[in-house]
């Protein structure tokens, strides 16, 4: 295993949409199937100890996060989102969010302050949902235009005014989520991004050509904003419209980035480990691989010859070195051969992850920059890197 | 392996690697469904990536139509004559019937082509992606073979029996 | 109204669903075939003088893409013309000059010509041009390819 590979925890056997910490980094929560399990996490334990299940939603939970006061909020292709509000025995309350969407809630994250969350759906809609005190409810205010598509990714500024969007339909939107008596106008005076900002009004987008964008990300210190898309480009946004894009090295397409500080980006995606991307004088370009496994490129073995069987029968021919080399060795090849139908080789090396990476998050920072982060994929693991 | 096919079967390889990023997506159309969107009929148009045409000659061809959540490759296996075409046929259908236990396979091919799998995310959730990449190359490389294999076996049968047949009247 | 299941609601909403229209990027105008005749020619030029290099450096340039269906095809047969003039010898090299934008490009000539019978009589020379090219940048033009939306 690579250095920089901290720690591996297989937590289930279904595939992780997504994962998010608490603020002080002790809970762990991950989606798993229909169910949102809550786990105690420490960096000393062998493996995180599961302290609650979330189960309310009916279908599969595509996203959780954990708001600054610890409250979870879980959303699921059943359409609903619940707020789940931690209590003093350990377990926790839920309740239910007008969303008032008609199809899969895709995604959702909390505003840096606590007291409101966005919510992307399949309905081309996002909701930004909030507390109202004299109902007991959360409620939600839609922005339907100009989106067109399935909503994957939403990110809050930390001014917790602009909320930063991508979807399939191939548009990287920046919309205004203000509500009134939440928000303060005061915050925004400065911002390079506007002077007005009415709830649901388009700020900025920017078209990535029809590939769906995966997953988008807010540097607010520097006001710039990068996102992922299909076509397997990393794209730095800033506000005066300057794009910068650059390719993937190995190609494969992107489902997750981080910041790490204001001139480096996490990417990982589809090629199964974390790629470092960083800014020069000439602009931002790959800078290093994480737990990149040399002979993981699948692809290489083709070009030497027909693919498995050859480096199979080497190693089988090697086996055999002292047998008697002519008699019936090619029928009793023939069942190795067949035994080994399938099966993977050990000595064959191994990402941490096995599957594509769908999530980053920090786990642990000093001095502003980002040094340890989690990962969450499809092959149920959750990894911690070493930055 | 002769000097055309492999070109033939990297470019399918390289084709598939990049078709096989599928994520999964709840259906736009229809509430708390989640379907293949390859499949669909009437949909919304951006959820269809380009397809991928890889032809070595006008007999064998692959088609790889990829989307949001789901892939479907759709290969043509060479039928030189009547026999070939017969035996392609039989041979297709007869996995086809079993398609459960093969995940991946789709019990009809589309039109104009021999056979098809239909690759969804759950698939590719489930199982190491280049390993489902080997296996259709495996089946490509595999499938020439068992066919031309089959066809020699039917021609000496039918020798065998020609012979036997008309044996009788010979004096 | 007995059938009012079936009635599809979303269609009283106009703009629910992207169709395959919307998604072709607004071009200013559109290209005819006799704006494309003296590139065509220069590419007749450059192929029949042997520079395959300079013909395909043109191809990659700056692809109709605004045509219509006819007129690229017009202009793929006298493309396709040119990638099969190439030695084989040759492809490693032009690839490796090409700009990744251009390779996109070219990718799309190829999966365009696999796709048509004219193109499959070629294929092996067509493929042959694919294998180069994922030689030298892997996976990379094929996943632009994936979502470009602008055809050839």
């Amino acid at each position: 295993m690579d250095k920089s590979v901290l720690s591996v925890f297989k937590l289930v056997k279904a595939p992780i949409y997504s994962h998010c910490l608490s603020q002080d980094k002790s809970l762990l929560a991950i989606t798993c199937e229909n169910k949102c399990l809550i786990y105690r996490f420490s960096a000393g334990a062998k493996q995180p100890q599961l302290v609650a299940t979330l189960e309310n939603h009916d279908k599969t939970v595509t996203a959780v996060d954990i708001s600054i006061h610890g409250r979870i909020v879980t959303c699921s292709q059943d359409r609903n989102a619940y707020v789940w509000e931690p209590l003093s025995d350990g377990s926790y309350r839920p309740t239910l969010v007008l969303l008032r969407i008609n199809r899969a809630a895709t995604c959702v994250s909390w505003a840096p302050n606590g007291y409101k969350f966005a919510v992307g759906s399949s309905a081309r809609i996002i909701a930004v949902c909030y507390y109202e005190q004299e109902n007991n409810w959360w409620v939600s205010k839609h922005i339907k235009k100009p989106i067109k598509s399935t909503i994957n990714c939403l990110a809050w500024h930390e001014n917790g005014v602009l909320l930063a969007s991508g979807g399939t339909d191939g548009y990287m939107r920046i919309f205004s989520g203000f509500i009134k008596g939440l928000d303060s106008k005061e915050i925004m005076t400065n911002s390079p991004w506007g002077s007005k900002f009415p709830f649901g009004s388009l700020i900025k987008e920017q078209y990535q050509g029809g590939a769906y964008v995966h997953d988008v990300q807010w540097r607010s210190n520097i006001e710039k904003v990068a996102y992922v898309a299909h076509d397997g480009t990393l794209n730095i946004l800033d506000y005066q419209g300057n794009l910068q894009s650059v390719n993937s090295p190995d190609g494969l397409p992107y489902r997750a980035l981080l910041w790490i500080n204001d001139h480096e980006i996490l990417c990982a995606g589809y090629n199964h480990h974390p790629v470092m991307f960083s800014e020069a004088s000439q602009g931002w370009k790959f800078a290093r691989d994480y737990d990149k496994v040399a002979t993981a490129n699948i692809l290489e073995k083709n070009t030497t010859g027909s693919s498995t069987n050859s480096s199979q029968f080497g190693s089988i021919q090697d086996e055999d070195n002292d047998e008697n080399p002519t008699f019936g060795i090619s029928a009793l090849r023939k069942f190795k051969e067949l035994d080994l139908k399938g099966k993977v080789s050990l000595e064959q090396k191994e990402n941490a992850h096995e599957n594509a990476i769908v999530g980053l998050i920090p786990y642990a920072e000093s001095n502003g920059q980002i040094t340890q982060v989690s990962s969450c994929g499809l092959d149920g693991k959750i990894v911690l890197y070493n930055i | 392996m002769s000097q055309s096919l492999r070109p033939y079967l990297t470019a399918v390889r390289y084709s598939l690697e990049a078709a096989l990023t599928l994520a999964n997506f709840s259906s736009q159309e229809v509430e708390r469904h989640n379907r293949p969107e390859i499949e669909v009929p009437i949909q919304s148009a951006e959820l269809l990536l380009q397809p991928m045409h890889i032809s070595r000659n006008e007999h064998e061809q692959v088609l790889i139509e990829p989307s949001v959540n789901s892939v479907r490759v759709n290969i043509m296996v060479k039928q030189a004559d009547e026999i070939e075409q017969i035996l392609v046929h039989k041979f297709t259908r007869f996995l086809e019937q079993r398609a459960e236990a093969f995940y991946i396979l789709r019990r009809t091919p589309i039109k104009g082509f021999s056979i098809s799998f239909l690759i969804t995310n759950k698939h590719t959730e489930s199982m190491k992606t280049g390993k489902l990449i080997d296996f259709i190359i495996e089946f490509m490389e595999e499938v020439d073979k068992e066919i031309s294999e089959m066809k020699l076996f039917l021609n000496a049968r039918a020798r065998f029996v020609a012979e036997a047949y008309l044996g009788e009247f010979v004096y | 109204m007995s059938d009012w299941r079936r009635i599809d609601i979303d269609g009283f909403d106009p703009d629910c669903r992207l169709t395959a229209k919307d998604l072709i990027p607004d071009y200013d105008r559109e290209i005819s075939l006799q704006e494309l005749q003296p590139k065509i020619e220069q590419l007749r030029m450059l192929s029949s003088g042997g520079d395959i290099r300079g013909a395909i450096q043109l191809i990659t340039e700056d692809p109709p893409y605004s045509a219509d269906e006819n007129t690229k095809k017009a202009y793929f047969h006298v493309v396709l013309e040119t990638l099969s003039q190439v030695r084989q010898a040759d492809i490693v090299n032009i690839v490796k000059e090409l700009r990744v934008e251009q390779q996109v490009v070219l990718v799309k000539y190829l999966y365009k010509g696999m796709s048509l019978p004219e193109g499959q009589k070629q294929g092996g020379i067509l493929l042959a041009w694919f294998e180069k090219l994922t030689q030298s940048s892997g996976v990379t033009p094929i996943i632009h390819y994936l979502s470009d939306r602008r055809t050839v």
